[in-house]
């Protein structure tokens, strides 16, 4: 799909900062700072000039899909909450941010946390609920600092409790901190945590929007999201509109790491291309190595070879490549990768989190897992590579959760653009990339 | 019924006071381990029954959420707790020969504590500081950009 | 209402029925592995998974509700090939080596489900950590090595029993059964209900006694009462060549919905008592065996000797037909006094109660199972009467309140909101005082705080709950003594009645209300008699109840096995025990159940209902009216039906 609006033949697309606009720029701990750079200036907007419905309708002209992964409307999640009725509800922004290779939230939380009050506020005052929790995984220490500093200083300025900007509209905001659990990320399974449990998925239906925290209306988003509401409030839809492409609209943060020369974040607006970043932004691959492979959006994403690095990455063209975006984490691999050595990797962080509940993502990665583990020491069979082949799939048809849909994400993706590599090491009893141990030797954990 | 020792009631009014703090709601059970678990190191049983009475959480349900979460040990740790990230974005810049270094150091697989009481060492999920691995988290310090040489120097930090 | 599809069959459902159900309605087997009609659905085997047109992946027919117009698929090759990867990945992830367990060949849901997808070997290779078997129960055995995580146990011992032992610990494939904080089952807070074990699919959860007992298919069950209490909880009894297997409670049951106690459950497991099996008659200081004739002719001409001088003891344990016999004998020869086994019950205090009101002030058991409140006073029913405090206890997640008021600590002391320790006979006096308080909405509450030795917080708190509960259950029994019963019924009719509450009484046995409905509860008094007539059945008495019998001069006893009761009688009859013998009783709240033989006793052995016929015959008793017509003539606190 061509992008018209921010690629022109011949010029380089620039950083284009909204959501980390702020970030290393002001100091996070003052209010007066984040007023000076246009703070609280759209939750006032709101609260004194719009009705619900109208905020909701620019957020749906604006095409902001979620940026913690699934890319669903924002604006349209939105109406779901504000029209179900019910005498509470909540607003709830997921700060949980477990998939490797993602930090994004973590800069945004770390270097501009009154941007994501301000707009679940908004969020609030637009689906009708009047308390809100941000879910912080537990190892962000600084983040927690950070956010408790922040909401107590809104609140004595008053833009948090009673009577907000005058309008006779109040929210309340609590921080909730995690404790060490990737499937968290999942909103049934934040819900649950928050509620005091453990963090196992609920059953879909019903879905948050109409029966979520305590049983009530819930409104969960990604921190990227949310920290791109306050900005479309102020500059409006259209603005918002004239970066991206059609499909998604905005920025992205892309988290860059792998065997590249510069790793960092970058923001950008979407629809940039693999190539672009590496060369640009990454400044090529380590040591002049060629690239092999990338995974797009953390462990539960994409491995896409070297011959989709032109695709543009936004949801829609991803999608129609076969291949998901994510959260915006790029893990760019040379060929000192071994494919079967980082399946491996990624079916071990997979069973490790797994909440163990439903018996596809429970048993299924511990099996790919012990298959992987086997074909790394030398002792893998074909029939290794048909019992994956069935195992990513069925993860993919019957989990409970987007957890064990996408864990079989990287095995599919293996299996169909590298399977010659993984072939060679039950075949031929060889690692091409000299990674794997192949040792011969039956591996004892389990 | 056994007695007390004084250091079993010390875990009691630990978990009094955690209990405390978040004005005995059974929904902040987990803030309440985890101020437990940030005292202590670890929850002790004695902590578990005495918050299971105070916010009335039935102890099975109670040490299932203790168990579920891997920020919250149930079972004495070393003086230090050392995680090392084995996601795929710090594996793929080197993470392996970290973890070797560290575990021929130590003497330990991940899971085991030292037999002096010093160390634990264990292996966690993505830390969220993806940009500068191999990272390596010892009690609260993170340390990212990691190579197997450095491991001797970052261990001597800690008494 | 919304329309449904399922595999061409269309049906009307209410709007919210899961598409399993749905299925069912329609004679639809959907196969699953942690669904269980009593529990909340769990969503997690997955094996319940089935096509729905417009929807891209297989989804849950056991939590998914039907939509309207749904069109759904549950036996298309998709759908079967998903079964058997599901069952493949269970299969590997423990030992479901099936010829050796105990509960292969029909009565495994892991092994039959297999069985239905024509699965035939282990797809993939098992390989698991071994986890060791829990053998510390008394009753029940727990091996972790069969177990498919299915959780059904986990639900059922919260939310049908509300006991929350178990549950699971860590996450993922380390996932595994635990009872507390991480404790053997023998060393836990389990209350050996064994409801965990009636709902586990596979050989994980088994009782000690029944295991290799014999398929389930093939095992005779006759569906009967058990008669451990007054609750009359309806139980499924197993048996195989005439002897007991196992009892389960039976799900279809108004009463008590499938859930037992250990009393009904493993207590008859481990009956240790040895039977009589011949009447016998005492010559010369011993006892030697005798006939039916013989046996019955010197009882009858004992009885004539006595007339007059007669003590009649029944237990509550006898059916309806053989209390109205042994009350015929009684009345025929003019006993002095005519009683039951029961001690401090305080069930004839309630009836004298029911006497004086005229009517019924009773609840029925199923107006107390949603209630939120739930006062408890007297005794301690996680010992007697277990089932409900199963009710009571299940509905604290709800947010359901408990007060547990007795003279000592409870299992319910760590379920209660307030558990008071007040004496037996201030009870009456604490409950008007609380009346007082709730009825006049102010008093001295440091007074009475005072007075009962209780925290002013601790009173407040009961009054505050009792006065804004919509539904108070108002529990009252007793098995030590109350000099002084009937105030405190008094009191705590007057309560029930100013809190709009539901009252039971738990009384005390399975025929306590039987009993006294034809007239026997009065109290025990058998010094002067000259003659005891025991009609004991297979009740076993206390040690202190038995010394009472100690001094009687000629005691003739009804009973099922031997004792030292039986082994100073003069004339014993050999009497078929509860299940053996069928007969009707009346519950606590008035129900009339019918009890049905399981198996068949030995051969001398016959009812106690025959054995008194028998006797009556002899003694030419006038034919007595039916138990039915007494028992609509007596004033009773439960509507009997």
């Amino acid at each position: 799909m061509k992008n018209k609006r921010s690629i022109i033949k011949g010029t380089l697309p620039a950083e284009q900062r909204v959501v980390l606009k702020r970030a290393g720029i002001i100091d996070p701990d003052s209010i007066e700072e984040y007023i000076v750079h246009d703070g609280y200036f759209a939750l006032g907007k709101v609260l004194t000039e719009m009705k619900p419905d109208k905020v909701i309708s620019i957020l749906k002209e604006s095409n902001l899909r979620g940026r913690g992964g699934a890319g669903f409307p924002t604006g349209t999640k939105w109406g779901f909450v504000a029209g179900t009725k019910a005498d509470k509800k909540y607003v709830i922004c997921n700060a949980d941010e477990s998939e490797p290779g993602t930090y994004k939230d973590r800069l945004i939380l770390e270097g501009d946390p009154h941007s994501i009050i301000e707009a679940m506020v908004i969020a609030g005052y637009a689906v009708g609920a009047d308390e809100g929790y941000i879910y912080v995984r537990g190892e962000y220490k600084l983040v927690q600092t950070r956010l408790l500093n922040a909401i107590k200083q809104a609140k004595e300025m008053g833009f948090l409790g009673e009577n907000i900007f005058n309008s006779g509209y109040k929210f309340d905001l609590h921080i909730h901190a995690g404790a060490g659990a990737y499937i968290c990320g999942e909103e049934t399974a934040l819900i649950e945590s928050i509620e005091g449990k453990r963090g196992e998925p609920r059953p879909r239906p019903p879905y948050p929007t109409t029966n979520g925290l305590w049983d009530k209306p819930t409104l969960v988003n990604n921190v990227e999201t949310l920290a791109n509401v306050a900005p479309i409030i102020r500059n409006g839809a259209e603005w918002f509109k004239s970066f991206g492409t059609p499909s998604s609209a905005g920025t992205k943060v892309y988290n860059i790491m792998g065997n590249v020369n510069s790793t960092g974040s970058i923001e950008v607006p979407m629809g940039i291309t693999l190539r672009d970043v590496i060369s640009i932004y990454a400044k090529g691959l380590k040591d002049g190595a060629v690239l092999k492979l990338a995974q797009t959006g953390g462990s539960s994403g994409s491995i896409i070879p070297a011959d989709l690095q032109d695709v543009p990455m936004d949801y829609d063209s991803f999608t129609n490549a076969g291949v998901s975006m994510g959260s915006g984490a790029l893990l760019i691999c040379s060929e000192k990768t071994c494919v079967v050595d980082l399946a491996k990797v990624l079916l071990n962080f997979f069973r490790f989190e797994s909440c163990g509940k439903c018996n596809p993502c429970r048993i299924g990665n511990q099996r790919a897992y012990q298959i992987l583990l086997r074909i790394s020491e030398g002792l893998g069979s074909m029939k290794d590579l048909d019992d994956l082949q069935d195992i990513s799939k069925w993860l993919y048809e019957m989990s409970n959760c987007g957890l064990g849909q996408t864990a079989g994400s990287p095995l599919k993706d293996i299996l169909k653009h590298f399977r010659a590599e993984v072939e060679a090491h039950i075949v031929k009893k060889e690692c091409p990339a000299e990674v794997c141990s192949m040792s011969g030797i039956s591996p004892t954990s389990n | 019924m056994t007695t007390k020792t004084k250091k079993d009631q010390g875990f009691i009014d630990i978990a009094n006071k955690a209990v405390d703090m978040y004005h005995s709601k059974k929904e902040d059970l987990i803030p309440i381990l985890m101020q437990v678990n940030q005292e202590i190191g670890f929850v002790p049983k004695e902590a578990m029954e005495q918050i299971s009475l105070r916010i009335h959480v039935p102890q099975s349900q109670l040490y299932s959420v203790a168990t579920f979460y891997h920020m919250l040990f149930t079972k004495q740790t070393g003086r230090h707790v050392i995680k090392f990230c084995e996601s795929a974005p710090c594996h793929v810049v080197g993470g392996r020969e970290v973890l070797d270094a560290l575990k021929n150091k130590l003497e330990l697989e991940p899971g085991e504590t030292s037999s002096d009481g010093k160390w634990t060492l264990t292996t966690t999920s993505c830390l969220g500081v993806c940009g500068v691995g191999p990272v390596i988290m010892v009690d609260e310090d993170i340390y990212g950009n990691i190579t197997p040489n450095q491991i001797p120097d970052i261990l001597a930090k800690y008494e | 209402m919304v329309k449904i599809t399922i595999d061409g069959k269309t049906t009307e459902v209410e709007r919210g029925t899961t598409i399993l159900n749905a299925a069912r309605d329609l004679g639809i087997e959907i196969p699953t592995l942690c669904d269980h009609p009593e529990l909340t659905p769990y969503g997690g085997c997955r094996m319940c998974l089935v096509e729905v047109e417009g929807i891209k992946t297989l989804q849950p027919s056991c939590t998914l509700p039907a939509g309207n117009d749904m069109v759904i698929h549950t036996d298309t090759q998709k759908v079967h090939n998903a079964r058997k990867f599901i069952l493949s990945m269970i299969f590997s992830e423990r030992n479901h080596f099936c010829p050796s367990c105990q509960v292969t060949a029909g009565d495994c849901d892991l092994q039959n489900a297999a069985y239905d997808e024509s699965m035939t070997h282990w797809p993939i290779m098992p390989n698991w950590q071994p986890y060791p078997v829990d053998a510390s129960h008394p009753f029940i055995i727990l091996e972790h090595n069969r177990c498919i995580l299915c959780r059904q146990c986990v639900r059922a011992c919260g939310e049908l029993v509300g006991n929350f032992t178990l549950a699971f610990e860590e996450r993922g494939a380390d996932s595994n059964l635990i009872a507390d904080l991480g404790l053997p089952l023998g060393e836990s807070s389990c209350i050996s209900c064994g409801t965990c074990l009636q709902v586990c699919p596979t050989g994980t959860l088994i009782d000690r006694w029944s295991a290799f007992q014999g398929k389930e298919t093939e095992l005779d069950k006759t569906k009967t009462i058990c008669l451990g209490c007054s609750i009359g909880c309806g139980i499924d009894v197993l048996t195989r060549d005439n002897r007991l297997v196992r009892i389960e409670g039976d799900w279809d049951a108004e009463i008590n919905g499938g859930v037992i106690c250990e009393v009904g459950r493993f207590l008859p497991m481990v009956e240790e008592r040895e039977r009589l099996l011949t009447p016998m008659i005492r010559a010369n200081g011993k006892l030697k065996a005798a006939t039916w004739d013989n046996a019955i002719s010197a009882a009858a001409e004992k009885i004539t000797a006595s007339k007059g001088n007669i003590s009649g003891v029944a237990s509550t344990r006898l059916s309806m037909e053989a209390l109205n016999e042994f009350k015929a004998i009684c009345d025929a020869y003019d006993t002095k006094s005519i009683a039951t086994t029961e001690e401090f019950s305080a069930v004839s205090a309630v009836f004298d109660l029911a006497k004086s009101s005229g009517k019924a002030f009773e609840s029925k058991i199923d107006e107390i199972k949603n209630a939120d409140c739930y006062l408890m006073i007297g005794e301690d029913t996680t010992k007697d009467h277990q089932v409900i405090s199963f009710f009571a206890k299940r509905q604290i997640p709800a947010g359901s309140k408990l007060i547990q008021i007795s003279e000592s600590p409870s299992g319910l002391d760590n379920f209660a909101v307030e558990s008071l320790i007040i004496e037996n006979n201030s009870q009456s006096a604490f409950i008007d005082a609380i009346n007082n308080l709730i009825t006049n909405k102010s008093g001295d509450t440091e007074k009475i705080a005072k007075t009962f030795k209780l925290n002013l917080s601790s009173l407040n708190n009961i009054v505050e709950v009792l006065s804004s509960a919509k539904i108070v259950a108002v529990i009252f029994g007793s098995r030590t003594n109350y000099d002084n019963a009937a105030a405190v019924l008094g009191s705590i009719i007057s309560l029930n009645n100013q809190i709009n509450g539901k009252l039971i009484t738990t009384k005390g046995n399975i025929n306590s209300v039987g009993a006294s409905a034809i007239g026997i509860n009065g109290a025990i008094n058998i010094d002067d008699s000259e003659l005891i007539i025991l009609a004991l059945g297979d009740e076993e008495l206390s040690q202190n109840f038995s010394k009472k019998f100690e001094k009687s001069p000629f005691s003739i006893i009804f009973s099922s096995y031997i004792s030292p009761l039986t082994a100073n009688a003069d004339i014993v009859f050999p009497v078929k025990n509860w299940l053996e013998q069928g007969g009707h009783f009346i519950n606590l709240d008035g129900h009339i159940f019918e009890a049905k033989a399981a198996l068949e006793a030995p051969e001398e052995v016959i009812s106690c209902e025959e054995s008194l016929s028998k006797l009556a015959n002899v003694l030419k008793v006038k034919k007595q009216r039916s138990w039915k017509e007494l028992v609509k003539e007596t004033p009773a606190p439960v509507t009997i039906s």
